[in-house]
């Protein structure tokens, strides 16, 4: 009773403050970008700069078949400026390098074709088509994206020049090198014989629900992390904790009603973005649990550092380094190319995967309940060893 | 006046070493650089990885390695657990003569392509000494995305200096030594310069700092110093803004997370809005200055659009100033 008591009133009190009301209009906000600025499925802004030196039939004849096949459609001819620049090309097979020097800004009208995902009709690639070798490897160049040339020689045969910024890796170029040693009739030949297996998973998120995850792990419970520790610092400005030595009620309920009303905040915060975003599609039940139990282990966190210092700013280096390194999970997320086994071990990775799960409805039981258990104990622990360090003091 | 305005700049610099917040506040961005130093190569890698079985033959192992990043498993079933996981995984287990290529089945139409492409080529016997392409270099050594990063990395210190002076006049004003102020010979707009200096300083180490760890020593430094300053700018207004404006720490915090709106929106427009649509961010200074960065660090930077985005930043930030300079007089009267 005393606990819930205590949580009410804390609400009470949060209820009244700015921040409680910052958190909803920030969700708020958020939810009205995602549903009106971001595409659901935007095309890619992948680009490419292209020249075909070859007889304009064999290049016509080439585009008109890939067209036919559904993979290419013609673009708009767009208006490019190339700027001076001066700049050296290193062949990486010769080491021959070439150089080039442009004193004056060019405007050309290039001709643009869209590679297609054929399963979804996006743009895969913007590709521009250069009249010229010299004014795609400019292009390429000034705005880093790749340029290449292919040359039918007198007998027919294609060859290739990839022009690369320089900072690939060497997988990618051997990849670029191992597309170019059979004909293409030969490849598609091979493709056709591959064997694909599925492991019966179908739904991905779109470009609007991958935010959710984020912002429901970064700006919902991490941010809980920091806003306790801010909660308690004012409590102890305004000697809350030293009235609760005279009280009947025991320290751990006041630290457990200040943990509830963040949690409290970070259900009704990642509501306002879930439920419009995903609808029906997650396990609500398993949602709230997850987040309860993550808010609280975040919220435990940060219970337990801020009875390491007297104030905000002696915290603040503590709280701030912490985080950024539980930020940086967010990078793996977004980039699926970084993902070293480090950050694995970093508590905000397996929680985004397991919000990420259970907003797609593919909730992995095993791993989200091993996940909720070890931040559950986790959560306890630091409580516990907060309480301990509270109850010592009585000075947050 | 300069010997006042040093006075407070030097008093705030004591107190921030006394909490070691200045120490830190000045460690955490080179230390980020120092993270992205390392992972950014890491970043420009292939997106597709292979899951491949342990007792796999060790040529085709190493046939794969020279092309995608492989991982390696010692049983089917825990393949399948990392294909199922949510990144792009595709498995390859050999099945009679030649191999299966295992997916989750929400994959990317490309990464599927790719996968099917790379065990085409493998079953061709497809190698690069067979090849009909060449492949030449512009030499540059920094990927875009380090770029990001480190213009993101900008942007946080500049945040983070607001945030200094912000829980800096909050503990004034707890201490009621804002008050105080008005009965000493320095006056209000010094007080302000004075308070905003700190800020300034440890955002301009830092931001130059972590610039030469991850390697841009080579830029513009003018250019990169005077967006710089002129984010600073902003960067007063909103700290002062508030620090007046907040009776606490948490309404300071809420302050905080309330200006990461417009910073993150910013990078969000810039980096994913079409050309068409990039006139709707001209609102945001952040945006300018994110811009600007963007150029400085690419080398791509010219100074007639460095000159606009720096005059789009001092304009912005100070029609944001004279709105707020009534506010904040009267917070500091």
């Amino acid at each position: 009773m005393k606990l819930l008591s205590t949580y009410l009133k804390e609400m009470k009190i949060a209820s009244r403050g700015f921040y409680f009301y910052i958190e909803i209009f920030i969700a708020v906000l958020l939810l009205a970008v995602l549903l009106f600025v971001v595409e659901e499925n935007p095309d890619s802004k992948f680009e490419e700069y292209l020249y075909f030196d070859m007889p304009q039939e064999v290049y016509e004849y080439m585009m008109e078949k890939d067209i036919a096949s559904g993979k290419v459609r013609d673009g708009e001819v767009k208006e490019l400026t190339m700027k001076p620049i001066s700049f050296d090309v290193t062949n990486k097979d010769t080491g021959e390098v070439l150089s080039y020097d442009y004193t004056e800004e060019k405007k050309v009208d290039v001709k643009t074709i869209e590679k297609i995902n054929t399963d979804t009709g996006l743009i895969k690639t913007t590709a521009y088509i250069f009249d010229n070798e010299e004014d795609a490897v400019r292009m390429s160049m000034s705005e880093g994206s790749i340029a290449a040339t292919t040359t039918m020689n007198e007998i027919g045969e294609l060859s290739y020049r990839y022009f690369q910024q320089g900072y690939e890796t060497e997988r990618f170029s051997n990849i670029l090198y191992v597309l170019h040693t059979f004909s293409a009739d030969e490849v598609n030949a091979q493709l056709d014989q591959q064997v694909i297996r599925s492991l019966g998973a179908s739904e991905r998120m779109n470009n609007r629900e991958q935010v959710v995850p984020v912002f429901v792990v970064f700006a919902g419970s991490l941010m809980g992390f920091f806003i306790i520790m801010s909660y308690i610092y004012l409590d102890k400005d305004e000697g809350v904790i030293k009235a609760f030595a005279v009280t009947p009620s025991a320290v751990w309920k006041y630290l457990l009603s200040k943990s509830f009303v963040i949690i409290t905040t970070v259900i009704i915060s990642s509501s306002i973005l879930v439920i419009p975003i995903l609808k029906l599609k997650p396990d609500y039940l398993i949602f709230y649990i997850f987040l309860i139990i993550t808010s609280f282990g975040f919220s435990a966190l940060g219970l337990l550092v801020s009875s390491f210092f007297d104030s905000i700013s002696k915290a603040f280096g503590v709280l701030y380094s912490i985080m950024i390194v539980l930020m940086l999970p967010g990078f793996s997320y977004y980039i699926s190319s970084f993902d070293p086994l480090w950050i694995r071990f970093l508590p905000t990775y397996p929680v985004l995967q397991g919000f990420k799960g259970i907003l797609l409805g593919q909730t992995d039981m095993v791993y989200v309940g091993s996940i909720s258990l070890a931040f559950l104990l986790a959560g306890a622990l630091l409580l516990s060893i907060a309480n301990m360090r509270f109850k010592k003091s009585l000075t947050i | 006046m300069l010997k006042k305005i040093t006075r407070i700049f030097r008093k705030d610099a004591k107190i921030a070493t006394r909490d070691a917040m200045l120490i830190y506040i000045v460690l955490i961005p080179v230390l980020l650089a120092v993270g992205i130093l390392f992972f950014a190569p890491g970043v420009t890698d292939s997106a597709i990885k292979f899951a491949m079985l342990e007792n796999d033959t060790e040529e085709h192992i190493d046939y794969m390695e020279q092309y995608i990043q492989v991982e390696l498993f010692d049983s089917e079933s825990e393949l399948e657990r990392r294909v199922s996981k949510r990144d792009d995984v595709v498995g390859l287990v050999p099945r009679g003569n030649g191999y299966e290529i295992v997916v989750e089945g929400n994959e990317d139409e490309s990464v599927i392509d790719s996968a099917k492409t790379m065990n085409s080529l493998y079953e061709l016997g497809a190698t690069r000494e067979n090849t009909t392409a060449e492949i030449l270099s512009f030499e540059k050594t920094v990927p875009p995305l380090k770029t990001m990063l480190a213009n993101m990395l900008i942007l946080i210190v500049i945040m983070l200096a607001g945030m200094i002076i912000s829980l800096g006049i909050v503990e004034e004003k707890s201490d009621n030594t804002i008050n105080a102020i008005n009965v000493t010979p320095v006056s209000q707009n010094n007080f302000i310069i004075g308070k905003s200096m700190l800020g300034v300083v440890v955002a301009m180490v830092s931001i130059i700092a972590s610039l030469v760890i991850m390697g841009y020593s080579d830029i513009n430094w003018l250019m990169i110093i005077l967006v710089g300053v002129t984010s600073m700018i902003l960067t007063f207004v909103i700290g002062f803004i508030q620090g007046l404006g907040s009776s606490d720490v948490i309404e300071a915090a809420a302050g905080v997370k309330l200006v990461m709106v417009p910073i993150i929106g910013s990078i969000a427009g810039y980096e994913l809005l079409s050309d068409k649509w990039q006139w709707t961010m001209y609102w945001s200074p952040f945006y300018w200055a994110y811009k600007a960065n963007n150029m400085i660090l690419s080398k791509t930077a010219d100074w007639g659009t460095i000159l606009i985005c720096l005059v789009a930043v001092t304009v912005i930030s100070m029609l944001i100033y004279l709105i707020y300079m009534p506010k904040i007089r009267k917070g500091l009267s």
